[in-house]
């Protein structure tokens, strides 16, 4: 049998300014997950600006799961792996006065 | 020669065409079945759906922009742990975003093969997020079940595109309305970019629904935010004569010669489709969820 797997689009086409945080998603039955963040268009980002993968009970309190994505400014794609994060995913960061970013975001995942 | 009309099924009414089979004999599908989709074996091609877009993704209409995807649930409670599905353990699961008017749609797309009676039958549940000890009754807004078909390309003129749309109107500006309706008013239609190809219309606008004849039904809502139960829908609708033929559930059997769907010209690149979408509404500030344990689409076709 092969392996099952799946690709959902949590953001597509947004603008993050300031705090932002992913829509809660389900994906106990994978075992493994690639976040992937795609800037669409050139944006307003510091160095090394980052995103943090969170992982939560029941979708509702979240915790840092340690993971963290890269953010780039311009037009590009940039991932973080996770495995072992339970039932739920999702992508939280702060941008600073002045950034912002616009993106689509992937997890794509696998049992 | 065979007959390319439709026939009905020559087995008994109310004879079950798969009793042995526990997962399917809960439905009454008629006798072929197109699909039987049980999300413990993954998501059965029901994606997320997004308004069309030409050049940009920002020619889409707004209404579309961020229609949110379907995922697989064990349906996870804070206090009591996962609900799991009917039987099995995932259920196909919509969640909005929290904010009144965010939807969430899921939607399979395939195209038919002879103008007759199909039929669609959905196990489901739905709730908000239980992100408050209460019971939070009000803030799923609507719940839907549809098709969106077009005829064949050798269909008599004038060749159409229909849409039937039921859904369930929960609640309302935080008033419990508890009430099935029916779209047939065809919102205005939006050319998409520059070439003329494509074209749009938010047909799950808050406008224009009508009430099911004696469309009034409590479902079991349970007591606090954290019990689900399932319910069954049954949506009957004829390729040929582009009626409703049934609409039933639970317990509730509604005429289907008092709704009527959405119908409008044809569009290009249509010919013969045949997709079946389900969504869900929030009505305030809380997730709105839809889950689906299984569905079963079946026809009544000499085939």
């Amino acid at each position: 049998m092969i392996r099952r797997s799946h690709t959902a689009v949590v953001e597509r086409n947004v603008r993050w300014a300031e705090a932002f945080a992913t829509e809660p998603y389900e994906a106990a039955w994978a075992s493994e997950a690639v976040v992937f963040v795609r800037t669409l268009e050139p944006g307003t980002l510091r160095a090394k600006a980052a995103a943090r993968v969170q992982i939560s009970p029941d979708g509702v309190r979240w915790v840092d799961e340690g993971t963290t994505v890269p953010l780039r400014a311009e037009p590009g794609v940039t991932f973080g792996r996770v495995r072992h994060f339970g039932g739920w995913l999702r992508l939280v960061g702060d941008l600073g006065p002045g950034e912002v970013l616009t993106v689509i975001v992937y997890l794509v995942l696998k049992e | 020669m065979r007959s390319r009309r439709p026939q009905r099924s020559p087995r008994a009414a109310g004879a079950p065409v798969v009793a042995p089979d526990p997962r399917l004999s809960r439905f009454s599908p008629l006798s072929r079945i197109l699909f039987f989709d049980d999300f413990d074996n993954g998501y059965n091609g029901w994606s997320g759906h997004i308004g069309n877009y030409e050049g940009s993704l920002d020619t889409m209409l707004p209404a579309f922009a961020d229609l949110r995807p379907p995922m697989l649930s064990t349906i996870p409670m804070w206090d009591t742990g996962s609900v799991g599905a009917l039987d099995g353990t995932y259920a196909l699961k919509l969640a909005t975003r929290p904010a009144a008017g965010s939807l969430a749609v899921a939607i399979k797309r395939l195209t038919w093969r002879y103008a007759g009676p199909i039929q669609i039958e959905y196990i489901f549940t739905f709730k908000p997020e239980a992100s408050a000890l209460e019971l939070l009754e009000t803030q799923v807004r609507t719940f839907g079940f549809a098709f969106d078909l077009q005829v064949g390309d050798r269909a008599a003129p004038p060749l159409e595109r229909v849409m039937p749309h039921l859904r369930y109107l929960n609640a309302l500006e935080g008033r419990r309305r508890e009430t099935w309706q029916f779209k047939r008013v065809v919102e205005p239609l939006h050319d998409i970019g520059g070439s003329g190809k494509t074209r749009s219309h938010v047909h799950l606008a808050p406008t224009g629904w009508e009430d099911v004849p004696d469309g009034r039904q409590q479902l079991c809502y349970n007591e606090i935010a954290t019990k689900h139960n399932w319910y069954y829908v049954k949506i009957g609708f004829d390729l040929g004569s582009m009626a409703f033929t049934a609409f039933r559930c639970n317990d509730r059997e509604f005429d289907p010669a008092g709704i009527a769907p959405m119908r409008f010209p044809a569009m290009p690149n249509l010919s013969c489709m045949l997709n079946p979408f389900v969504w869900v509404e929030a009505d305030a500030g809380t997730r709105a969820f839809l889950y689906l344990d299984s569905v079963v689409l079946s026809a009544d076709v000499d085939a």
